[in-house]
C-alpha cells in the first residue's frame, strides 16, 4: 500500500518536472528527459551564471526527512571531508569545530526515540547577523548565512546569539585546509550550505551522502523538488515558535 | 663676522699639509668601494629574489607590473565580489579563476624533493617577496598555502571529485599522529 502511494508521488514529481524542462528548455528537454531528474533539478534552479551576483530570486533550503533510516554520520563525514574539518590537534573535543550536529532525541512519556542531523538553519532573520558588530555574519541574497572571515574578529556573539548552537570557534592555528574552506584561528565557523559547490551546479555535500534523506533545492520555486515535498507533505522548522524562518525543514520530527 | 672666521679655519684646517698627504688614499679606497660595488650590484640584485615557479605558458590575469602594484587591490575586490556577492566568474573572462587559490595553483614553487614548500619557508612565491618587503601577510592563516590534492599530502587535502554518494562513516577521521605527519611544526602559540 505504501509503497504505491510513493510510486503516485514519484509520478507526480516526475510529470511536474518534465513539464519544468519543457518550459525551460523547450526542444532539448526531449534530450534531456533521460538524465537523472536530481541532475537536471539543479541546473534548472541554478540559472545564473557564474558572473551574476547572487540573487534573492533564489532561496536555498534543505528538507531533511528523519523517518528514513539513514546514518547522519555519513553526511556528517562528507561534511568534515568536504570543508576539511576535525584536523585540530590541541582542541578540546567539545571545541572541535562542527557543522553539522547529530542530536538523539528521546520523548521520556513514550519512549520513542530518534536522531536528527542539526546544522547552521540558515535563518532569514538570523540573530548571528543581527549581533554581529563587524558584519562579519551575513545573509547572501539567496538566504545562505555565512561568515566573512576577512571580517571576524572572533567576538564570539553569533555563537552567543544562535539559538541551534549551530556555530563553532577555531581555537588554534590550522595548516592544511582544503582550498574551497579556507579556515583559521580566531574566526567563527558554521554550515556554510557548501556554498563553492551550490554556485557551481552541485547539491551540499551532506545531501550527496544522505541517500535522499535530505532534499536541497530553491523554496522560491513552487515547482522544485522541495517545494513539491513541503506542500504535500508539510515540514517543520527546529524552534518555529522564534519567528526567525530558517531555510532547513524537517520531516519526521 | 663670526660666521667668516669660523669658515676660513675650518677651510684651512682641510686642506692643511697633512690631509693632503692622505688624499691619494682616500681617493684610491673610495675608489676601491666603488668597484666593489659596481662588480656585486648588478641588476637582479637590487630587488628581492623571487622563486618563480616555470608555469605553463598561461599569462596571468594582467601584466607582470601591474600585477607587482595591483594584487593586494585585486585580491580584496575579488573577496568582496565572491564571497559576498556570490560572483564566481573567472578573473580573465575564461582561462584563469581572479581568486587566491588561483594565485596558489599557478605560483607554488617545489623544493628539491619534488614537493610544495609551505608558508613558512622562504622559497614560498609570496614569502619570497613580501619578506623583502617586510609586509607580513596573513592570508594564509586560513586559505591554503599549496596546491590541493597534489599527491604529496594526506588523503583530506585529496579530496577533489570525491563522491560522497560512497562515503563511509569512521573512515574519514583525523589522529593526532595523522596531523603531525601532515604539519609536524604547528605554530601554536597558545590554545
Amino acid at each position: 500500500m505504501t509503497i504505491n502511494i510513493e510510486n503516485e508521488k514519484q509520478q507526480d514529481t516526475t510529470e511536474i518536472e518534465s513539464s519544468r524542462r519543457n518550459f525551460i528548455f523547450g526542444s532539448v528537454a526531449a534530450a534531456g528527459l533521460s538524465v537523472a531528474p536530481g541532475v537536471m533539478l539543479y541546473q534548472t534552479a541554478n540559472a545564473r551564471s557564474l558572473s551574476e551576483k547572487a540573487s534573492s530570486k533564489v532561496r536555498w533550503g534543505m528538507l531533511v526527512d528523519t523517518s528514513k533510516q539513514v546514518d547522519w554520520n555519513k553526511c556528517v563525514e562528507a561534511c568534515n571531508k568536504e570543508h576539511g574539518l576535525n584536523n585540530e590537534t590541541h582542541s578540546r573535543d567539545d571545541q572541535k569545530t562542527q557543522y553539522i550536529r547529530v542530536v538523539d532525541v528521546t520523548n521520556k512519556g513514550t519512549g520513542y526515540s530518534m536522531s536528527l542531523p542539526v546544522m547552521c538553519q540558515h535563518c532569514e532573520q538570523a540573530p548571528c547577523v543581527d549581533v554581529c558588530p563587524t558584519g562579519a555574519s551575513m545573509t547572501r541574497p539567496d538566504g545562505i548565512v555565512l561568515v566573512d572571515r576577512h571580517r571576524c574578529i572572533g567576538c564570539r556573539y553569533c555563537m552567543m546569539a544562535c539559538p541551534y548552537k549551530a556555530r563553532s570557534f577555531v581555537h588554534e592555528v590550522l595548516s592544511d585546509q582544503t582550498e574551497n574552506t579556507p579556515r583559521g584561528k580566531g574566526c567563527v565557523e558554521s554550515c556554510n550550505m557548501c556554498v563553492n559547490r551550490v554556485d557551481n551546479g552541485q547539491d551540499p555535500a551532506c545531501v550527496e551522502a544522505s541517500d535522499g534523506a535530505i532534499v536541497f533545492g530553491d523554496l522560491n520555486d513552487p515547482n522544485s523538488a522541495i517545494s513539491t515535498l513541503l506542500k504535500e507533505h508539510g515540514g517543520k522548522q527546529i524552534r518555529a515558535d522564534l519567528k526567525l524562518n530558517p531555510g532547513v525543514h524537517y520531516q519526521g520530527i | 663676522m663670526r660666521l667668516q672666521l669660523n669658515i676660513d679655519f675650518s677651510f684651512n684646517s682641510f686642506f692643511n699639509k697633512k690631509s693632503l698627504q692622505k688624499l691619494p688614499l682616500a681617493v684610491a679606497g673610495l675608489a676601491l668601494i666603488a668597484s666593489f660595488n659596481t662588480v656585486n650590484a648588478s641588476q637582479s640584485d637590487l630587488g628581492p629574489s623571487i622563486t618563480i615557479q616555470e608555469t605553463s605558458g598561461e599569462k596571468c590575469v594582467l601584466p607582470s607590473e601591474e600585477m607587482r602594484r595591483q594584487h593586494p587591490d585585486l585580491l580584496k575586490h575579488d573577496r568582496i565580489k565572491t564571497l559576498r556577492e556570490g560572483v564566481r566568474a573567472k578573473a580573465d573572462g575564461g582561462v584563469l579563476d581572479g581568486s587566491l587559490k588561483q594565485c596558489v595553483n599557478c605560483h607554488a614553487v617545489k623544493d628539491d624533493n619534488n614537493k610544495y614548500v609551505r608558508i613558512d619557508n622562504d622559497q614560498h612565491f609570496c614569502v619570497s617577496c613580501h619578506q623583502y618587503a617586510a609586509v607580513s601577510i596573513d592570508c594564509f592563516q586560513c586559505h591554503r598555502d599549496i596546491p590541493e590534492g597534489s599527491g604529496d599530502f594526506h588523503a583530506l587535502s585529496n579530496h577533489k571529485e570525491v563522491n560522497y554518494n560512497a562515503v563511509v562513516p569512521g573512515t574519514y577521521s583525523l589522529t593526532v599522529q595523522d596531523m603531525a605527519n601532515i604539519a609536524p611544526e604547528v605554530h601554536s602559540d597558545d590554545n
